[in-house]
């Protein structure tokens, strides 16, 4: 799982793996890193190939994110691809 | 002599076995502190509380679940959105039934400017409609009821009432510290802009846990700041749900009590709970309708009530009754004035007060035999009494 998806609050990530896994994604809660998001709880894991599929899901059931990251190995490290617009 | 528990309407008692069972897997299995970390029991711990979160939203049909927060009980619920809606020079509404955990507050704010009006109900409780669209007004801030007397177990329309609050662009801010599990409640359908439950009654959970259900988009400012594990780099506290309104840490191990008692009542269905009360209490009132000296309070029409009554017997105090019931007949019961003197005042029982029976899902047919024989005795008791110190 290359994709990854930090959000404001524990509650949101909690909630998003259970849509995206309802949904027929894989999805694993992670420790948010803090180079990402400085909320303390966790972030999810997830295919960035469905990243599409998956933000549709989310945002059907209104579960707010902060950002999408992609891991490129080469670089070691995680990238931002979409920071979320509203943003508190 | 066996224990009969009658007391439901300050804490419910028995506990469905699975609440105390989840309670120590909560803190056996998911011991972390949710939101706080990315380890295995911080996340169980999370889960927790998000599941219950879910499931409230369903059972009171709130729609989206972040706007249900946790407070510790229905007291704190109740002062989060009083003291976060209102503001000096507003104007709130409510009625003469209300308990302390309502009234209390909005005398503090009177203090601080707010303009209360107490709209007065009739003594059996109900609430006169007419009298709460005068007391509303363009500019009013908020309508705040009880769903359910917890003196009189009068059942107010929430429906009706969230519409009337509307008309003037008011809120409305429901009080369902004795219905939350008792009654169904349908948050959507019926327009309540917020509303206050507690865990530890008719939910069926444990004591310290409990919530305020609040409509989307309206923001209320916290009552409390602190620590929420979200936007840590950063001191000011975060405006977003459910965390502006939960800083420190949860009660996780009773918010799993109490999803525990959810669960149990969603499989026996809140439907039935209320039927079975309603049956307890119709039983109950034919039983002790020819009790010489006993005076039940509240309205006379079953489909107005929940399962809170008040009663007196002639020539005794309510709390030598209370006593005489759990001394010799192990019936526990409320005596007195159940934090809500006005309510009392309402139904002419100040400052004396009532006893109070509530019954609950697990009460038997059997247990209101007993009861309405004991009553049957102690009245005769008590009208002895009377006649020895004429």
């Amino acid at each position: 799982m290359d994709g990854l998806i930090t959000f404001f609050a524990s509650h949101y990530a909690l909630r998003a793996e259970a849509v995206l896994k309802r949904g027929g994604l894989s999805a694993k809660l992670i420790a948010g890193p803090r180079d990402l998001s400085p909320n303390c709880g966790v972030a999810l894991r997830f295919e960035y190939a469905r990243r599409e599929h998956a933000l549709a899901l989310l945002d059907a059931q209104r579960v707010r994110i902060d950002g999408v990251h992609r891991f490129v190995p080469r670089t070691d490290g995680w990238r931002n691809t979409e920071a979320a617009e509203w943003r508190r | 002599m066996g224990t009969i528990y009658f007391d439901n309407a300050a804490t419910s008692w028995p506990k469905p076995p699975g609440v105390l069972a989840a309670i120590t897997e909560c803190l056996a299995d998911a011991g972390g502190n949710p939101g706080r970390a990315g380890h295995r029991l911080s996340i169980a711990a999370a889960r927790v509380v998000e599941q219950t979160r879910e499931l409230l939203a369903d059972v009171f049909n709130a729609g989206d679940p972040s706007r249900i927060v946790f407070t510790n009980n229905a007291t704190h619920a109740l002062n989060l959105a009083l003291y976060g809606l209102l503001r000096p020079g507003d104007h709130a509404v409510t009625t003469s039934v209300e308990h302390n955990s309502v009234m209390r507050p909005l005398r503090h704010l009177e203090t601080r400017g707010v303009e209360v009006t107490v709209v007065a109900c009739a003594p059996d409780g109900t609430l006169p409609l007419d009298e709460v669209r005068r007391a509303l007004r363009s500019g009013t801030r908020l309508l705040v009821t009880t769903h359910a007397s917890n003196v009189l177990g009068t059942v107010m329309p929430i429906g009706e009432l969230a519409a009337a609050a509307h008309e003037v662009g008011a809120r409305y801010l429901v009080d369902a510290s004795q219905t939350a599990g008792a009654l169904p409640i349908d948050v959507e359908r019926t327009g309540v802009d917020l509303l206050a439950f507690t865990g530890h009654k008719a939910l069926l959970g444990p004591t310290g846990t409990g919530g305020l259900v609040i409509r989307a988009g309206l923001e209320v400012p916290p009552l409390m700041r602190g620590g929420t594990g979200s936007d840590s780099d950063r001191e000011r506290h975060p405006e977003f749900h459910p965390d502006v309104h939960e800083s420190g840490t949860l009660n996780v191990a009773g918010i799993a009590g109490l999803a525990a008692g959810v669960r149990f009542l969603c499989d026996v269905g809140i439907d039935a709970v209320a039927a079975h009360e309603g049956a307890l209490v119709a039983d109950f009132r034919e039983r002790t309708a020819d009790i010489a000296g006993m005076t039940l309070y509240g309205p006379e029409d079953a489909a107005k009530r929940c399962s809170v009554l008040s009663f007196n017997l002639a020539g005794a105090s309510s709390s030598e009754v209370a006593q005489l019931l759990d001394d010799s007949f192990g019936i526990m019961a409320r005596a007195g004035l159940h934090c809500a003197p006005s309510a009392h005042r309402t139904a002419g029982t100040f400052p004396n007060g009532t006893v109070r029976f509530a019954f609950g899902w697990f009460n038997t047919a059997d247990e209101i035999r007993t009861a309405a024989a004991a009553l049957g005795e102690l009245a005769s008791w008590a009208a002895r009494k009377i006649a020895w110190t004429v």
